[in-house]
């Protein structure tokens, strides 16, 4: 990005983003880098952890939930953290590094795991809900290896680090079982990525699906009343972790009395200023 | 990169026990279980009527042929019923279902309404046939299998049975006879580069011959696999209409979807994910001159099995003591794992251990619909192929720019002295199908032959002749002289004096 915006004029004003979850272990070495890169390429850097935002680091949500469901904290609250750290930024649009295998894999698993809305977006090059910000994967269409091979030619610092406690085993037999698609065929991956942009959502499932809403504690968008991030807190903070992983825990929650006044929550959430009203010319993934 | 970030309550896989505390049938409550479904213990008495159940429920509401609802009204066909058999654990539950429910019309299969006119009692369909389709022939040392299947159909009363081979696809006696468009001349294909040049193809071999150089210049073991599924289901479908079948009903088990959907959207045929569950088939439109009788001339295949998985196929056909024909054809092969064998090691693996997985991902395929416009029928598997295709293709990846797509397809025009070429006319999978390889290449046939049906498909012979340069511009299609053009532009034109 920084080369291509110097080298074309993009007239970006660019900034760098990290989420540290607190996995001691696991991120330290990648955040040294993202450090380094900070210096080298003179862009200001934002970490912002776990801990700032929710007041907990995965390794104290481990410490209470176990290894069994800790994924979904990470996944609920990194989706968010990104969001958050680019309001504070006050930028209008994220890029991730997303790449083709990560999106051949998301739509597997979207389709393995019934999440019907994630599978309608998740092959979108760049979406834009009404309430979140703008978000871009450039490398959809690069394979991992070829990054991998770009970052080795350039002598970039690349991290692969296969979180310490992910053993989400569900996604590792996908992702498993991707590399063995890929091993028979190699473009398996794109052909992947070409089937998840070959469909959409039937019209009358996508009129069934709830309207997104705002949550009433926090301002992020949500399907419910509480947005995932608050429910899954609210259960850290009442020692009921497991509370926003079924339906039936989380009526013993609500049957446990009201929120008790002095619970943590998360800081609310503001779209960064201006950015509701501008007039964004969407960028469709190609048809 | 990450780990996962599933969003609700059902997102997340948990291994849950095997079934809930009770061993007593869910069903009766009285009974002691013998099986358990989906987390549920049911008692072999109550397991027939469950699949049956099952069955009806996803076959009924497609007899007729305008749907009607939660069906109430008698079951009016437009034609005759074809069965695919493939000796396989779904197909033969399937066979013994339709026979017990519509011409034996066994009692157990209706329990549940009473009165002597129900409609149930009459006859569905006139005409029943069983079709098997012979593979041996395209694996070396694979067992013939035609005569005991014939020996199974033959127990059931009432059934007819028509027996074809995999090569029958390359078969113009074959295509004669189930009613095709005689054959005058045979196209072919040269898969060296990804355009897919069509060629004159001069020497027309035996159908087995040109079934072997035809799997042996496929790219890879998957694109074997899936061919031989392609010209399966052509065969069927052609014999369908050669039998004045307005139904093609098909095995497939709960299992056996799952497995084929994601086995192809791993293949790039996530345009298809409805017609790989239920599917309405016309021949391409073009026909006109045809021996078949009109108004006959479209198939619904019907896959009743589809809410019913492989263990509970197992246990029907282990409990009415039938048996299954035929062996995993990978052993007879040998040969390293294509996707399709890939996925389905991979699903029924995971069925193990997460038993919603198959449900979860077919009713998740049930919600999508293609999206984008269809640029007609694919020529080769007479799907529903997505426009612009070959346009994705070469903006997603760095290559040979060798592709032109035909004007109808909404894309560049074909400059007249490109190749007569078949990719534009192929769905995405097809394509892929043909030219995607692994590591380096292996000798080249000049010219494979084609399927008997993708040879005489109107537009390739339109394509083919237009690239030999001896083509009419279609109708309504006519080149403009350059005075003409002048003439349409002539306002907007600048004087260059
Ligand atoms: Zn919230
Ligand atoms: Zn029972
Ligand atoms: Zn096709």
């Amino acid at each position: 990005m920084k080369t291509l915006n110097d080298r074309y004029h993009y007239g970006l004003e660019l900034f760098l983003l990290s989420i540290d979850e607190g996995i001691t272990g696991y991120r330290d070495d990648s955040l040294e880098t993202v450090k380094r890169n900070q210096r080298q390429y003179d862009i200001p850097l934002k970490i912002l952890s776990y801990d700032e935002l929710y007041g907990w680091t995965m390794d104290a949500i481990v410490a209470q939930v176990g290894k069994k469901n800790n994924c979904t904290f990470c996944g609920v609250f990194r989706r968010q953290a990104l969001d958050r750290g680019a309001a504070i930024l006050n930028v209008d649009h994220i890029v991730t590094g997303h790449n083709a295998d990560d999106i051949a894999e998301t739509v597997l698993m979207n389709i393995m795991r019934g999440d019907i809305a994630r599978l309608g977006r998740c092959t979108s090059i760049c979406t834009q809900g009404e309430d979140t910000i703008k978000r871009s994967k450039p490398f959809k269409y690069a394979y991992e290896k070829e990054i991998v091979m770009y970052a080795y030619f350039k002598k970039l610092d690349y991290f692969s680090t296969e979180c310490i406690y992910s053993p989400d085993a569900y996604r590792g037999h996908a992702r498993a079982f991707l590399k063995d698609l890929e091993a028979a065929r190699p473009s398996a991956i794109i052909d992947i990525i070409h089937s998840g942009e070959a469909f959409e959502v039937k019209e009358d499932i996508k009129a069934t699906q709830k309207a997104q809403q705002v949550c009433k504690r926090c301002g992020y968008m949500s399907s419910n009343e509480l947005c995932k991030a608050c429910t899954l807190l609210e259960g850290l903070e009442r020692g009921m972790a497991n509370a926003a992983i079924t339906d039936r825990a989380r009526k013993k929650l609500d049957a446990d009395g009201p929120v008790p006044d002095n619970l943590r929550t998360i800081p609310f959430f503001y779209m960064p200023p201006g950015l509701r009203s501008s007039s964004y010319i969407p960028v469709e993934a190609p048809p | 990169m990450s780990c996962g970030n599933p969003t609700d309550a059902e997102a997340v896989m948990q291994r849950r026990p095997k079934h809930d505390k009770t061993k007593i049938c869910v069903r009766c409550k009285v009974a002691r279980g013998n099986l358990v479904i989906r987390h549920a213990v049911y008692c072999k008495d109550c397991f027939f009527p469950l699949v049956t159940h099952r069955f009806r429920r996803a076959l009924e509401p497609s007899v007729n042929s305008k749907p009607d609802g939660p069906r109430r009204t008698a079951l009016k066909p437009s034609g005759n019923l074809l069965l695919g058999y493939s000796g396989g654990l779904g197909s033969a539950v399937l066979l013994d279902l339709v026979h017990r429910c519509y011409i034996a019309f066994d009692r157990s299969t209706m329990q549940t309404d009473g009165g002597r006119d129900h409609p149930r009692h009459e006859r569905v369909w006139k005409k029943v046939t069983v079709c098997y389709v012979e593979v041996c022939d395209a694996f070396p040392g694979m067992k013939d299998r035609s005569a005991e299947i014939a020996e199974i159909v033959a127990r059931y009363e009432d059934f007819e049975f028509i027996s074809l081979r995999i090569q029958d696809a390359f078969n113009r006696t074959w295509w004669e006879k189930v009613g095709g468009i005689p054959i005058s001349s045979y196209l072919g294909v040269s898969l060296a580069k990804e355009d897919l040049v069509l060629t004159s193809h001069s020497s027309p071999s035996t159908p087995l011959e040109s079934l072997h150089t035809y799997l042996s210049s496929l790219p890879t073991p998957t694109a074997v696999s899936s061919s031989i599924q392609t010209l399966t289901r052509l065969l069927l479908l052609h014999t369908a209409l050669q039998t004045a079948s307005s139904h093609l009903l098909l095995g497939t088990s709960l299992t056996s979807l799952a497995i084929s959907l994601i086995s192809g959207i791993s293949q790039g045929a996530g345009f298809n994910v409805r017609e790989e569950i239920q599917e309405e088939w016309a021949p391409d439109g073009t026909e006109e001159n045809s021996a078949r009788p009109r108004g006959k001339r479209r198939v619904r295949i019907v896959r009743p099995l589809r809410d019913v998985g492989a263990k509970e196929c197992a246990a029907w056909l282990w409990w009415r003591g039938l048996s299954v024909v035929g062996l995993d054809r990978r052993h007879a092969s040998g040969a390293s794992l294509g996707i399709g064998e890939l996925t389905k090691d991979f699903i029924t693996g995971l069925e193990k251990d997460y038993p919603s997985t198959v449900s979860t991902i077919v009713r998740t395929c049930g919600k999508l619909a293609p999206k984008g416009d269809v640029a007609g029928l694919c020529v080769l598997c007479e799907r529903p192929a997505q426009a612009g295709v070959q346009l994705w293709k070469a903006r997603t990846a760095i290559r040979e720019p060798v592709f032109q797509d035909t004007p109808d397809r909404g894309e560049p025009d074909a400059p007249l002295n490109s190749p007569p070429s078949l990719a534009p006319h192929l769905c995405y999978a097809c394509h892929a199908t043909l030219t995607s390889r692994r590591g380096t290449s292996r000798v080249e046939q000049p010219s494979v032959p084609l399927p008997v049906w993708t040879s005489v498909s109107p537009i390739l012979e339109m394509e083919y002749a237009r690239g030999k340069g001896t083509a009419l511009p279609p109708p309504g299609m006519a080149r403009m002289a350059e005075q003409e053009m002048k003439a349409v532009v002539q306002e907007f034109l600048l004087d260059d004096e």
